[in-house]
């Protein structure tokens, strides 16, 4: 409990950190999205629900001050559907990227670290795709562009790349609450262990 | 999966679908509060961007500012004065209009707002700024910039959130749609930005042109204010090119204000866009006075 508390004071702080981190024009209006990041990382190191309560509590603040209600063109439809990106979607973006980063729990808790650091990436980078694609699909016309790419791929990287250090923090806050990373759910299906060698 | 987790899941679902169902009202209670919190945060990131922004910069000497200060005071009493006179024409021009039953003209009502956060939204070209409902802003005001002698349009209010702050949708926005025209010339298109917030700067689309339009390179392009949203002759920007299509022209953009610099922007309040005809002040007109003008006292 003490380490889920803590892992809530860790996001709350994020969102402060978060306005003052620059967007860099030079990468196609990309920045660090410091709170998926730490939720991200947050996700890996806890069970199941403890994961889908931090997502409720983070979509929620991230909605709360990022929110732009910017309805459809069409007036009837704007007048009988949610904006663009309905408030609370977020949550649900938090929700299947937790999920999705849960199954590598275990490599974490074993201390291989390269494939939490890249899931990370690859979660921040899908989730804003799926924002995207969902504005897409409301105002019609596929525009994908290249800049598109680069802008998910430059923020998938910023992602990867401070992530390290936050598992560090997290793994080492762990150890001296003297809390230990669960997988309960998730069963190994082949004996073969290369860590042990 | 764990009876509990699924218990956990069931929960999650139908919190997540409760919370989309949220009224809007609750909605804007929602992000006041949010608002409240991190308003200080942002205003401190705001001004620490400024800080970083201005070293390097040239400051200006005690003697050059009180020279600047004394210019600036001068302007303002030049100012004040052409309000007065231009009062005074409204009322005439209002007298006539009574006289030839068309509707009467209001002054544009400004309020001068400062950016307190850019760029907050990842595919939302916005910013906010420090002035909300308390100053009498609504949803879809105008947002200008004086430019010279003219006004620039920065873009419209998409969202009040409560009495001292407010997010502007910018005119780079594939959202933020503007009547517009070219000047100099009868065609008429519609202005909008680019999806998604890829570059600090789009160029914009001018669409719907006739096929026999006639746009030069370098031509402005200004808004026509027959959409009623957005007052008519605010700068929007300058034709790069044109390409033909099918059934229609369209024209490449660029726009007038540099929206990384912004700092201080007016917001037009909405009484100035009751009237049905556009208003056809000029922007210099609207730009003179920084707090609300006082309405023209009615023609008897």
């Amino acid at each position: 409990m003490k380490f889920f508390a803590l892992l809530v004071g860790m996001i709350l702080l994020s969102f402060i950190l978060q306005e003052f981190l620059p967007v860099f024009d030079w990468a196609y209006g990309s920045r660090l999205m410091l709170v998926h990041t730490v939720f991200l990382a947050a996700a890996v190191a806890v069970p199941f629900p403890a994961m889908l309560g931090l997502a409720l509590i983070t979509g929620l603040i991230w909605d709360a001050r990022y929110h732009v209600p910017v309805y459809p063109d069409d007036v009837v439809a704007a007048m009988f559907t949610q904006s663009e990106i309905p408030f609370g979607f977020t949550i649900l973006l938090f929700g299947l990227s937790g999920a999705l980063i849960q199954g590598v729990r275990p490599l974490f808790r074993r201390g291989r670290w390269e494939l939490p650091v890249f899931m990370i990436g690859l979660c921040t980078a899908l989730s804003l795709l799926i924002e995207y694609l969902v504005i897409s699909f409301q105002r019609g016309g596929h525009e994908i562009s290249i800049e598109l790419w680069w802008k998910l791929l430059m923020t998938a990287l910023f992602s990867s790349l401070v992530s390290p250090f936050l598992l560090l923090l997290l793994s080492r806050v762990a150890g001296r609450m003297r809390y230990r990373i669960p997988t309960e759910g998730l069963k190994r299906r082949h004996t073969y262990d290369g860590d042990a060698l | 999966m764990s009876r509990l987790n699924i218990i956990f899941l069931i929960t999650f679902v139908g919190l997540l679908i409760w919370i989309t169902l949220f009224h809007p009202s609750s909605v804007g209670r929602i992000q006041r509060g949010a608002m409240v919190i991190l308003r200080p945060f942002m205003k401190a990131s705001n001004e620490l961007d400024g800080a970083i922004n201005a070293v390097g910069k040239e400051s200006l000497s005690p003697v050059q500012l009180r020279e600047k200060l004394s210019s600036v005071e001068q302007d303002r009493d030049r100012l004040k004065l052409e309000v007065i006179q231009l009062d005074e024409l409204l009322a005439e021009n209002n007298q006539l209009r009574e006289a030839l039953q068309y509707r009467k003209k209001s002054p544009l009502s400004l309020v001068a707002t400062r950016v307190i956060s850019r760029k907050p939204s990842h595919w939302y070209n916005t910013l906010v700024i420090d002035k909300g409902s308390a100053a009498g802003i609504v949803v879809d005001s105008p947002v200008i910039i004086p430019m010279g002698d003219e006004a620039g349009l920065v873009g419209k209010i998409s969202e009040v959130i409560g009495p001292k702050s407010a997010v502007v949708l910018l005119l780079t926005d594939e959202m933020c749609q503007v009547s517009a025209k070219l000047e100099n010339s009868h065609e008429q298109g519609i202005l909008n930005g680019q999806r998604g917030a890829l570059r600090a700067l789009p160029n914009l689309k001018l669409r719907y042109l006739s096929k026999e339009a006639v746009a030069i390179p370098g031509q402005k392009v200004i808004s026509s204010g027959t959409g009623e949203l957005f007052p008519a002759n605010l700068i929007l920007g300058e034709v790069l090119s044109v390409s033909m299509g099918i059934i229609d022209a369209e024209a490449v953009v660029k726009p007038s204000v540099n929206f990384d610099d912004l700092v201080d922007v007016f917001v037009i309040l909405p009484a100035d866009r009751s009237s049905d005809q556009p208003a056809a002040q000029s922007p210099a007109r609207a730009l003179s006075p920084s707090p609300p003008v006082t309405p023209a006292p009615p023609v008897p």
